[in-house]
């Protein structure tokens, strides 16, 4: 998409200048980023909705949220919860940047804001207003704020953004596809900032009767922390959690003219798809491979360049062994001296803002020197051997990170983040 | 090296007027109507009872009965179209599966949705509600989320390049078609589908867009008499809401030369793509369209024209009184005097309003245009509105020399995409 006023040298460098968090472990970035470093688990029994007639009764909730700390609460009451996370993660990291927002820059602002499922929870109740009470007193806001667009536009709407406004949806593959998007978006000079990230709050009955029947939760709901165990041999399948992370990714010209800091470069990305099976990812992990690869040329590196891998990481069986074949596909000889953790034995699996939480991991990583841990990684097992920082975050310079992101249907992506300079 | 060219080499289309592209397109220009009273579900709870259904469509027919069982109605359609553009653009195997002559790994898709599966999730949610959790379908996530069409057309087609599924509300079509264009351009890959599939006729959908208060009623203004056709009537003075109806459209993109080298025939080059959004609202637009010039403005500036190039626009033409009007100020804003030169109609006086579906059938509308040199016009239009004093092409069809087309959407919340075709010329 082009920009109002003509556009400049294509080519343009896209780096990293504002961080939000909102998230199972913490409702700003200095918190969220600590307590990944000290391994400190999100996931603890649904609090959200009476789970007691679930099989699976644990998830990884964002704690103490008052929308009205953020917005206005008028405006809040008409907002789902996946698109209330999304306005507070933007308001920090626009305010984290020291981006200005006014008539001289707003239509050259855009926000690519994405999401698994969108405002399911308004689906729900407008699904229980209507048969108890009749259409007639279904909200007439129920349509916009279930609208998976919506997270997008109100931070466009809250922030007086005027540019191009994307919000693109590929399951669990969405949060990183935002960064390849925006990456693009400045590269090609469409625009000089873009508020780009995943937002995803599904905390709900039927996400849990659904995601438990396909098999694809873990059931130790006795012992929640220790639930999520990516890599781990006994791991027995994903935590649902909620959040939303955003990251201010601008022009490099941009920020250094106004002094902005930077934190981190978006230097590539891919997409690509199995196009395999609704569910199960294609199992030589050919596809996730391909992507990988495909993200470090467009980032014009080499594989041995890569220190860190954010990984997917589910916890699932068929994920991690999936993806360890993968990596190795991708990597060779050099997977053996990757850091490749999971944020989601911490975070559980936030679906459509699983993406940019890796993100903020990845860009974190390269700003402190330092690798979050894969936590509950106690007991190894032989299809997944690689290096997984098993438990105790490392000190480890880091210049180039990826982040996967593989998504139900077979979506693919993946983005590539590097040290600025 | 010069610039990638974005070409059109098939063609796809499931709508209320028709099944297929060449039955949508003959409904289209014979001015048509696919309104009509709706039989997807008991509509006696409501107070409007039409819709734009598209009739007699059996997805057996195009899928094997078990997907055909578990996907949603709105995967049905787009699996449908996509496999008639394919077979258009030449691309199908005997196996019904993507060709092996082309690179499936440089085939991708940007394939739009407002809603994704929302039949799906509310059969789970009654069963959820009645029987437990324990019976709620383990496919119900997979085939509900947005992205299911887009997963599921690779999957039956094999095409396993660039894959997502763009939502914007009613302006998910044209940013479908515009991100696919630019897939194209920058060599993320050579040939994708852009695309558009939406089936929301499920009680609760059309409970809440019947409280929005803005569907069009089924009356002829004129005699009083019910009529299901004549509740969409966009531009028309006594216009008072859109009509909600479902559909897809598949337009393949292909690289020029990818498509020369193989022999196919470009139909039609995308030749721009603008986006903005409003920043104003959630359901309202922007004071004259503010937004939407912005977007129009951006495609222009993208495809290299001035305003004067173009010769037809698709509106977005809803038929709600604030849209028609805001557009109609936003056309002669960035026009100008050659506004009064343009022809403006609206396809959604026949086909309703497909939401995120709309702007794919849209452009489709204006690939068709330029190709055949035939405007389709904008039915139901007997009162001018002294405010809208543009070129509506009222009631028939007319033939004229359309090199140029552009396509108008807009969306809840305030987002806008427009979109631009060229007649292809080497």
């Amino acid at each position: 998409m082009p920009r109002t006023s003509p556009p400049r040298e294509p080519g343009r460098r896209a780096v990293v200048t504002g961080l939000g968090a909102m998230t199972p472990v913490g409702n700003d970035v200095p918190t969220f980023w600590s307590n990944l470093l000290a391994g400190v688990s999100g996931v603890a029994p649904i609090s959200l909705f009476d789970a007691s007639d679930l099989d699976v009764r644990i998830a990884a909730e964002v704690k103490g949220f008052e929308p009205r700390d953020w917005m206005d609460f008028k405006q809040a009451r008409r907002m789902s919860r996946f698109s209330q996370l999304a306005v507070a993660a933007a308001r920090q990291a626009i305010d984290n940047s020291g981006l200005e927002i006014g008539d001289h820059n707003r239509h050259d602002i855009a926000v690519v804001m994405n999401t698994g499922g969108g405002g399911l929870e308004d689906v729900a109740i407008g699904e229980a207003t209507y048969l108890a009470q009749g259409p007639q007193r279904v909200s007439p806001f129920m349509v916009p704020m279930l609208s998976p667009s919506m997270a997008a536009c109100q931070i466009s709407i809250q922030n007086g953004i005027g540019g191009p406004v994307i919000t693109s949806v590929a399951a669990c593959a969405s949060g990183v596809q935002a960064f390849v998007e925006a990456q693009r978006l400045i590269e090609h000079g469409d625009v000089d900032v873009v508020i780009a990230g995943g937002t995803e709050s599904a905390i709900m009955p039927i996400s849990f009767a659904a995601l438990a029947n396909m098999g694809a939760l873990s059931k130790r709901n006795d012992d929640p922390e220790r639930a999520s165990r990516p890599f781990d041999a006994t791991r027995d399948g994903f935590v649902f959690g909620e959040a939303a992370g955003v990251v201010v990714v601008e022009a490099a010209e941009h920020a250094e003219a106004r002094g902005a800091s930077i934190l981190a470069e978006v230097a590539g990305g891919a997409l690509t798809a199995d196009a395999f099976h609704i569910s199960a990812p294609e199992p030589s992990g050919r596809g996730a491979a391909r992507a990988m690869q495909r993200a470090i040329a467009d980032a014009h590196l080499e594989p041995e360049q890569v220190q860190y891998v954010a990984a997917h990481g589910t916890s699932t069986p068929l994920n991690d062994a999936t993806e360890t074949r993968a990596i190795r596909a991708a990597f060779g000889e050099h997977a053996e001296r990757l850091a490749v953790s999971s944020n989601k034995s911490m975070l559980g699996h936030t679906l459509g803002a699983a993406g940019a939480m890796s993100a903020l991991a990845a860009v974190l990583a390269i700003r402190d020197g330092v690798i979050p841990p894969t936590i509950n990684l106690d007991t190894p097992d032989p299809e997944c051997n690689l290096d997984y920082v098993p438990n105790v975050a490392r000190q480890a310079r880091v210049d180039v990170a990826i982040v996967n992101g593989f998504g139900f249907g077979g979506q693919n992506a993946v983005a590539v983040f590097t040290r600025y300079d | 090296m010069s610039q990638r060219r974005a070409v059109v080499t098939g063609l796809g289309a499931v709508t209320p007027v028709g099944i297929g592209a060449e039955a949508t397109w003959d409904a289209l220009v014979s001015g048509r109507s696919g309104i009509a009273d709706i039989t997807l579900f008991d509509p006696t709870p409501f107070e409007i009872h039409v819709a734009g259904e598209v009739k007699g469509f059996d997805a057996m027919a195009y899928m094997d009965a078990k997907d055909a069982r578990r996907h949603d109605r709105n995967t049905h359609f787009a699996v449908a179209a996509a496999g008639e553009a394919l077979r258009d653009a030449g691309l199908l195997g005997d196996d019904g599966r993507v060709s092996g002559d082309v690179n499936a790994d440089r085939f991708g898709m940007v394939f739009g949705t407002g809603i994704g599966g929302i039949g799906i999730m509310l059969e789970g949610q009654m069963i959820l509600a009645e029987r437990g959790p324990r019976r709620v379908s383990p496919f119900l996530l997979p085939h509900m989320l947005p992205d299911s069409a887009s997963g599921q057309v690779a999957i039956q087609y094999g095409l396993r390049g660039p894959n997502m599924a763009v939502v914007s509300a009613c302006a998910t079509g044209g940013h479908a078609i515009g991100e696919a264009m630019e897939s194209i351009v920058r060599g993320q890959a050579d040939i994708m589908l852009g695309a558009g599939t939406e089936a929301p006729l499920v009680p609760l959908a059309f409970a809440g867009f019947s409280q929005m208060r803005a569907l069009g009623t089924p009356r002829d203004p004129d005699t009083g008499e019910y009529s299901a056709p004549m509740a969409s009537r966009p531009f028309d003075a006594t216009r008072d809401g859109f009509v909600v109806s479902e559909g897809s459209a598949v337009l393949v993109l292909e690289e020029l030369e990818h498509a020369l080298a193989r022999g196919a025939t470009p139909l039609a080059e995308v030749i721009g793509y603008g986006s903005s959004a409003d920043a104003f609202d959630m359901a309202a637009p922007a004071e004259r369209g503010e937004g939407n010039q912005r977007a129009m403005r951006a495609a222009l500036l993208r495809a290299g024209i001035g305003p004067e190039a173009v010769d037809y626009i698709n509106a977005h033409g809803t038929s709600t009184p604030l849209n028609d009007r805001f557009e109609t100020m936003a056309i002669r804003d960035v026009f100008g005097e050659h506004a009064d030169r343009l022809a403006v109609s609206s396809t959604k006086s026949m086909t309703g309003h497909a939401m995120g579906a709309a702007g794919a059938i849209e452009a489709f509308v204006c690939v068709k245009a330029v190709v055949t040199g035939c405007i389709p016009p904008t039915i139901n239009y007997r009162h001018p509105d002294p405010e809208l004093t543009l070129d509506y092409v009222p009631n028939e069809a007319r033939a004229a020399d359309v090199r140029v087309a552009l396509s108008n959407s807009m969306g809840l919340g305030g987002h806008n995409s427009t979109v631009i075709v060229r007649r292809f010329e080497s």
